[in-house]
């Protein structure tokens, strides 16, 4: 029984209360060790679920993709790489804007953010098969609801384990895009030579084998 | 018989699989598909025996085929056993017309009459000169001498009627030329037989040792010259056609875009003149000059002429030929990254970009409504509105409801490429069939596709090809009944093609759900669907029919297959209050119980706690 309310504590209550009270509940996170990357590794892994159900399982009314191409591990890498990206560039930015968050506490906290799009996600995806096409802007608005959320609890989350000002965290969040965008550059600049290496190996072993 | 099929079956396989049987899907995805159209035969510049050089449209009128050439620059009919009627280069002038002319042009009737009878003196002085000529011979005899003049005054009797009965004038000036030749002739005859004469006379004479006879070679005079003519007589001359592009045929007469002569002839059904179109009185031909290239008309004669650089839109002539507006124009979309660097740039730097014209339309065809089906070419960013349908208030209202905007191919290839063919569909004609079921023909793909009123593409025929049964330039179309008509420019031929049995069961069952019987529509649908199982569309109507019945679980089946949303989510709709109707004791005896529950157990939890 302890155990089911430590487990509620953890994902439910938790949560809740560092999207209402994000200043105290950040606090308490960061000094007292309220957070758990477990917790936040396990939100991680439910938004790609989310995603790949949404995919499948939307309501026919609003759902325009094609079933036909649903790939479930580009849906969970997408989220991953996401993550890895925000994280790694928020933490190499703020690191030099003497921000006083770690590496694991900023994985942390995106991985809290994602809660209330979980807790929304799930139940508003259920719910969308049941309405009609008139209803589903109840389901839309409970969607851009729990990205706004989100976003709060995101930037809340920032703001408070970097322990900056408002205008601090805003520039953060853009110089971490930008980092996030530089990364994305060098990533495929590094694919496409180590392609073209490749090929340049290849063509030198097919012609060693052509001329022996 | 076995056997024979079998080898037949050899024979027709790689026929059948060189067909284009495709469709688009919902999700864009090119999926195989029945075609609705087949080859029935064909008719061709050979098959007609007429010269037919680069025809360029096509019109069906009653059961009679209109073809324009602008290569041999005629008017060919056909009849409905697809054999010649008519092939027509020279048109004549209607009465009527020929009065107004008289009435409108200044000083033409004087000219005229005055023309008439200076023809008719010159030939009367010719005969005269002539006759006079014939009498003065000394040798022949009198008997020959009348027989000369007999037969020069017949002659002039003759091209005299000629002239007072043809009511052009070229003919006349030729009457005269060949009055002064024949004349001529008979002359010559005569001093040959009259020095023949004097020539055995003298031969007699000298055997005979007689007095030698005289004779004086015989002096003709100058012949009477041509009468000079007016210049404004060619008004009255008949009628031909220079690169004419455009044809529409109705009731109220036969309407030629004749592109070389930059005009609009209006002819009757019997092939006259009654009316000519030349100047456009608005500004936009102060500069640019009316080059007609298609013509379409409404029931009341009013002309719908597309005409060569003009970017206004479709140019709207009333029935007497004065300009009344522009109408249908294409509208231009800029992307906002134009417009913002439109917002920073001067008005000289602006001057230098590129123009962003309007695309011009390729054709109109007129629906019995008086709405305009127009084709258009594809604007650099936007192929959406190749296709519009214009009502007289000149507003595209063209139904798109399908599941891609009919535009033609929706998979292409974009940008440059030499291998393979690229971008849009290059649509040059439109033809109306019946329950506002339209084909469009792409030039450069040569494929037919066919969309019923509410944007659905239905089918898709042809192929690029020299075989009889692919066209490889196809300009124009139009159905004749229940057969289409594709008009190869390059091959000169016209191909009928004819409903297959999918083909025809679709459109039935399209007139059967226009006219409200869903039922029989539904069971229709039903066999298109077993001639063609990833029809798409087909499920729609057989869901359509099932939620009229009420039978909303198996409509919200059929709408899910055919992807209509709209349908589905009213099938659903009903679905959901039926259901809650039906269990709406225990969903209330849940809604009752559950608070209930949740009271009971706090107040137990709050007696354990005191």
């Amino acid at each position: 029984m302890n155990k089911v309310k430590n487990v509620l504590q953890d994902y439910l209550s938790f949560p809740k209360y560092l999207m209402m009270h994000p200043f105290d509940g950040y606090d308490e996170f960061k000094t007292e060790k309220k957070g758990k990357l477990s917790v936040a590794l396990v939100f991680i892994g439910l938004f790609a679920l989310l995603r790949i159900l949404t995919y499948q399982y939307e309501s026919f009314l609003i759902n325009e993709r094609n079933p036909m191409l649903i790939n479930n591990l580009q849906e969970i890498f997408v989220v991953g790489l996401l993550i890895v990206l925000f994280v790694t560039a928020n933490w190499s930015v703020t690191t030099l804007m003497e921000g006083k968050g770690k590496f694991k506490e900023i994985l942390m906290v995106t991985g809290y953010s994602l809660f209330p799009l979980i807790i929304i996600g799930y139940p508003a995806l259920l719910f969308s098969n049941f309405l009609t096409l008139d209803e589903m802007a109840f389901y839309t608005l409970a969607v851009g609801i729990a990205y706004f959320l989100t976003g709060w609890m995101l930037f809340m989350g920032i703001l408070n384990i970097h322990q900056y000002g408002l205008f601090k965290t805003i520039g953060a969040f853009l110089l971490t895009l930008v980092a996030m965008m530089v990364m994305m550059f060098l990533g495929l600049l590094f694919f496409d030579v180590i392609q073209q290496i490749i090929a340049f190996i290849s063509a030198i072993i097919e012609e060693l084998g052509l001329r022996r | 018989m076995k056997l024979f099929t079998l080898i037949s079956l050899i024979f027709t396989l790689p026929l059948n699989f060189s067909i284009i049987r495709y469709n688009f899907s919902y999700f864009g995805d090119v999926i195989h598909s029945a075609p609705g159209l087949s080859y029935a035969q064909t008719f061709s510049e050979r098959t007609l025996d007429t010269s037919l050089v680069s025809p360029e449209d096509l019109v069906v009128y009653g059961d009679e085929i209109f073809i324009i050439s602008s290569g041999s620059n005629a008017l060919v009919v056909v009849n409905d056993n697809f054999n010649l009627e008519a092939s027509m280069t020279q048109f004549s002038q209607s009465m009527a017309y020929r009065n107004r002319l008289f009435e409108e042009t200044n000083g033409l009737l004087e000219s005229y009459t005055t023309y008439i009878s200076d023809i008719v003196n010159a030939i009367e002085a010719a005969k005269n000169q002539s006759l006079d000529l014939i009498t003065d011979l000394e040798f022949l005899d009198q008997a020959d001498k009348d027989d000369y003049s007999n037969q020069i005054n017949l002659l002039n009797v003759d091209f005299i009627e000629t002239v007072q009965t043809t009511e052009l004038p070229s003919v006349m000036a030729a009457t005269q030329a060949q009055a002064n030749a024949a004349f001529d002739l008979i002359v010559d005859a005569a001093i040959d037989q009259d020095k023949q004469i004097a020539d055995d006379e003298i031969a007699d004479a000298e055997e005979n040792d007689l007095e030698l006879p005289v004779y004086t070679p015989v002096v003709k005079p100058e012949q009477i010259d041509i009468v000079p003519q007016a210049e404004h007589l060619v008004l009255l001359e008949h009628q031909s056609l220079n690169g004419p592009m455009g044809l529409d045929v109705k009731d109220t007469g036969i309407y030629i875009a004749d592109t070389g002569n930059r005009r609009i002839l209006k002819l009757n059904h019997n092939y006259e003149v009654i009316d000519i179109f030349t100047e456009i009185d608005d500004v936009t031909f102060e500069t640019v000059e009316f080059i007609p290239l298609k013509i379409t008309t409404d029931s009341t004669g009013r002309m719908y002429v597309v005409a060569r650089e003009v970017y206004e839109g479709i140019i709207e002539l009333d029935t007497d030929g004065s300009f009344n507006r522009y109408t249908g124009v294409n509208p231009i979309t800029l992307s906002p990254i134009d417009i913002f660097n439109r917002f920073w740039m001067s008005d000289a730097q602006i001057d230098k970009l590129p123009k962003f014209l309007p695309t011009s339309y390729t054709n109109v065809t007129m629906s019995t409504e008086n709405f305009i089906y127009a084709t258009s070419l594809p604007s650099e960013n936007n192929s959406d509105n190749m296709i519009q349908l214009i009502n007289p208030k000149g507003v595209d209202v063209l139904i798109r409801n399908g599941y891609h905007v009919p535009k033609g191919d929706i998979q292409f290839i974009e940008g440059m490429n030499n291998y393979v063919i690229d971008g849009p569909s290059r649509l040059v004609d439109i033809a109306i069939y019946k329950n506002g079921i339209y084909t469009v023909l792409d030039s450069k793909r040569s494929r037919l596709f066919t969309y019923d009123s509410e944007g659905n593409l239905l089918y898709i025929n042809g192929e690029a090809g020299q075989q009889l049964d692919k066209f490889s330039n196809g300009v124009a179309l139009a159905y004749f009944g229940d057969n289409l008509l594709v008009l190869d420019k390059e091959l000169r031929t016209v191909i009928v093609y004819e409903h297959t049995e999918f083909g025809q069961k679709v459109n039935q069952a399209i007139e059967h759900h226009e006219s409200g019987e869903f039922e029989l529509a539904a069971a229709l649908w039903e066999e298109v669907l077993i001639l063609n199982t990833n029809y798409e569309v087909a499920y729609n109507g057989i869901g359509k029919f099932h939620l009229r019945n009420g039978d909303y679980e198996k409509a919200m089946e059929y709408f899910q297959y055919g992807y209509d949303k709209y349908y589905y989510s009213r099938a659903y709709k009903s679905y959901r209050n039926e259901l809650i109707k039906d269990n709406f004791g225990y969903i209330f005896l849940v809604l009752l119980t559950i608070p209930a529950v949740v009271i009971i157990f706090k107040q137990i939890k709050k007696r354990k706690d005191r």
